[in-house]
């Protein structure tokens, strides 16, 4: 195992620590148990940050030097790191720390799967012909940004679920300790026009490689239908809300429907036949 | 009754329900192009009605389907009829500038947006015209019975942002459309050392014949030290009118364009059997070399006697590289094998020419064959594609971009700002409106205050 496989590996605890004391602050409502989260969570990031320079200064060293975006273990690392960030962005913002219970998580099970699943190879891998291209980095990285995007989406929508109805007299656990259903609304709505955004990014600097790559824009490759799908979706999402005023339970429902399409879009194309066989 | 079809129409392509309809079918027809194997051939297969039906309902190619080209068709026009219904609206939302002079803005506003200044009213009106002249385009002032009333306003382009988004979807589909209608795609496979001026189109089963060659004068592959592929890489000459027009390397992630065609590396293989490199040796003359591929014919004009290789082997009975020879002569026609590893076979096995007659590589007298080497011998799958739709669906593209970054990153935001007499003192109040971002107006507001505290000099 080289050293960079080594430190991801533990950064994969690190968020699980973080993980873990985000849900105290949720649980206790103390303040102590989130600014100890952030730290870890900080540091993590860090952490990992070093770890993927480490991996790209690694991959030079062997002779077939490139950014470590080219296989599932390093995608997965990263949706992971963008996850964090993105979320880290968030809380400095809205200044709560109530989120990072339904939202690190997903970092620590991505890198767990990337460190701990015996699918996923670690290894440092050459780039194959259909690889080397300059738009590997941007496609990539617009991608990631829009699942991660969504992924966040997806964990506000499964607090506004746990909310359960504010107006009721009888206050269950969760509706106590979890934000307000119109915070969580909203934010799922920027966090679902920033997914939109990216990914509509993604679909068009992918077609671009496409284009020097496979020899058309658009060849209905499975992976290229699924983001189509995805993105039509989060289409219908953002029509439903800007016309006809959809908000809550409706938009929360649509946006868990729209990470189904976007974890198929992910992993489930893999079992397709298809062109964009990588990932 | 015209105009009542008319209407319902209208009413018909421009609900958003339509839309929504339309855009969750697309998205399970496409799941189904993705699970259904497409393009495949279906012709061979037994026939069933389950088989039948999907070939009625274009379900190998749902993607090229005039089904799927309905729901664009009615896509698009769902977005026409939607854009131009709403359009008028947007733009009086963006021409119209309110009067400056308007109490509503002003109710309820939270007292941090009123100032109370000890200066001279003339002055503030005029550092207030000023930060908005300077940051809105759209200004306007008005005086009423000692009250100023000033305005400005910036971003009411905003209102656009999701029709230029429309209007590149529509750009994009006329792109594809123009793509499918206009284009075509093939592939060609052509071996090393030779020339093709035919492609076999991918869709309707065609060919399309050039009135230029392509010669593949090599093609090669370089491995990685773990054995994956590093580069595939075939060296090609475009040849018009006997000339060499174009050459150069043609590689992944690198296409060749020739005459508004675009070329692909697009796969590889190896040629059945491969190069033969044989020596040819009459008599006790100096051998000739001579380098063959299967079925390659050769005609020996003192004998009379045309010379077929059969059979290039790489591995012939476990014996190694061997070639079959057929001989047809005016009185004579027969076959035999040259094998590489003669000499061992023959001490292996004493007597082999009287046991094995067929293995006699003198058998074509007074000629005698030795093979060198097989050599492998690869094509290069070359895809082609003539697209004149891209430059369309590309415009598009950036158009899209620029839609998106218009509707979500811009907001109409209109400040008012009312300058009254108070006694002794200048009242000042500030108001504002945004379209969509009311964090953005906030921050907007709190500048032009710290602006105008600022210029007072009262910071």
């Amino acid at each position: 195992m080289m050293i960079n496989t080594v430190i991801l590996s533990w950064v994969t605890f690190v968020y699980f620590l973080s993980s873990i004391f985000y849900i105290l602050k949720l649980v206790t409502g103390k303040q102590l148990p989130g600014i100890i989260a952030t730290y870890i969570s900080l540091f993590g990031i860090i952490v990992q940050t070093i770890a993927l320079i480490l991996r790209w200064i690694e991959s030079y060293k062997l002779g077939i030097g490139h950014a470590p975006l080219s296989n599932l273990y390093e995608s997965l690392i990263f949706f992971a790191w963008v996850i964090v960030l993105l979320y880290l962005i968030i809380e400095w913002r809205i200044k709560s720390r109530k989120l990072g219970a339904f939202i690190i998580p997903f970092a620590f099970i991505a890198m767990a799967f990337a460190s701990f699943s015996p699918n996923v190879k670690s290894r440092i891998q050459p780039l194959i012909p259909a690889l080397q291209s300059n738009w590997l980095i941007s496609h990539v990285i617009s991608s990631f940004l829009g699942y991660a995007a969504f992924t966040i989406a997806f964990g506000l929508a499964l607090m506004y679920f746990l909310k359960g109805d504010e107006r009721k007299r009888k206050n269950g656990f969760f509706s106590r300790i979890l934000p307000s259903k119109d915070i969580l609304d909203e934010l799922a709505y920027q966090s679902i026009v920033m997914g939109f955004i990216f990914l509509t990014l993604g679909i068009i600097t992918g077609s671009v490689w496409a284009y020097s790559a496979w020899g058309s824009y658009w060849s209905w490759d499975p992976k290229e239908t699924w983001s189509l799908i995805t993105w039509l979706i989060y289409a219908t999402i953002l029509h439903s809300r800007f016309v006809r005023g959809w908000r809550g339970k409706r938009m929360a429902i649509l946006s868990m429907i729209g990470f189904a399409s976007v974890l198929f879009t992910y992993f489930g194309v893999n079992y397709l036949p298809g062109l964009h066989s990588y990932f | 009754m015209l105009s009542k079809i008319k209407n319902l129409f209208i009413s018909f392509f421009s609900s958003l329900k339509l839309t929504i309809v339309l855009l969750l079918i697309i998205a399970i027809v496409s799941i189904l192009g993705t699970v259904i194997p497409q393009g495949v051939d279906v012709s061979g297969k037994i026939e069933s009605d389950l088989l039948n039906t999907f070939k009625f309902l274009q379900l190998f190619d749902v993607y090229h389907s005039l089904w799927f080209i309905l729901l664009m068709v009615l896509l698009s026009l769902n977005l026409i009829v939607c854009s131009l219904k709403k359009a008028p609206a947007a733009w009086k939302l963006y021409s119209i500038i309110p009067s400056p002079d308007r109490k509503k803005p002003f109710e309820n506003i939270p007292l941090d947006r009123i100032l109370r200044l000890q200066k001279d009213k003339d002055q503030v009106i005029g550092i207030v015209k000023n930060i908005l002249l300077k940051k809105y385009k759209r200004f306007r002032k008005k005086d009423l019975d000692e009250i100023t009333f000033l305005y400005g306003e910036k971003g009411a382009f905003s209102h656009f942002g999701i029709y230029i988004i429309h209007m590149s979807i529509l750009i994009i589909i006329t792109g594809a459309i123009v793509g499918s209608l206009m284009g075509f795609e093939g592939i060609m496979n052509i071996p090393e050392g030779e020339s093709s001026n035919i492609a076999r189109l991918v869709r309707h089963n065609k060919v399309k014949k050039f009135d230029f060659t392509i010669r593949c004068d090599a093609f090669s592959i370089e491995y990685y030290s773990n054995g994956m592929p590093k580069e595939y890489r075939s060296s090609l000459s475009f040849i018009k009118d006997d000339k060499v027009a174009y050459q150069g390397p043609l590689l992944v992630n690198h296409p060749i364009t020739f005459q508004d065609i675009r070329f692909y590396q697009a796969s590889y293989g190896k040629m059945p059997g491969g190069k033969a490199h044989l020596n040819v040796k009459k008599g006790d003359e100096n051998p000739n070399q001579l380098t063959a591929m299967q079925n390659d014919s050769f005609y020996f004009k003192e004998e009379d006697a045309a010379i077929t290789i059969k059979r290039v082997e790489k591995n012939f009975m476990n014996i190694g590289p061997a070639v079959l020879i057929a001989v047809q002569t005016s009185d004579a026609d027969f076959t035999f094998w040259v094998i590489k590893n003669l000499s061992r076979l023959k001490s292996q096995i004493p007597g082999l020419f009287e046991k094995f007659p067929k293995f006699d590589p003198g058998s074509f007298k007074p000629y005698n064959f030795t093979l060198n080497k097989i050599e492998d011998t690869y094509y290069t799958g070359i895809q082609l594609s003539y697209d004149p739709g891209v430059s369309i669906v590309a415009t598009g593209s950036f158009i899209i971009i620029i839609g998106i970054f218009v509707t979500f990153f811009s907001s109409h935001k209109k400040i008012w700002v009312r300058v009254e007499g108070e006694g002794e003192q200048v009242k000042l109040s500030v108001a504002g409106t945004s379209s969509k971002d009311p964090v953005a107006l906030q921050r907007e507001i709190n500048n032009i205050l710290k602006n105008i505290k600022n210029e007072l000099g009262e910071a």
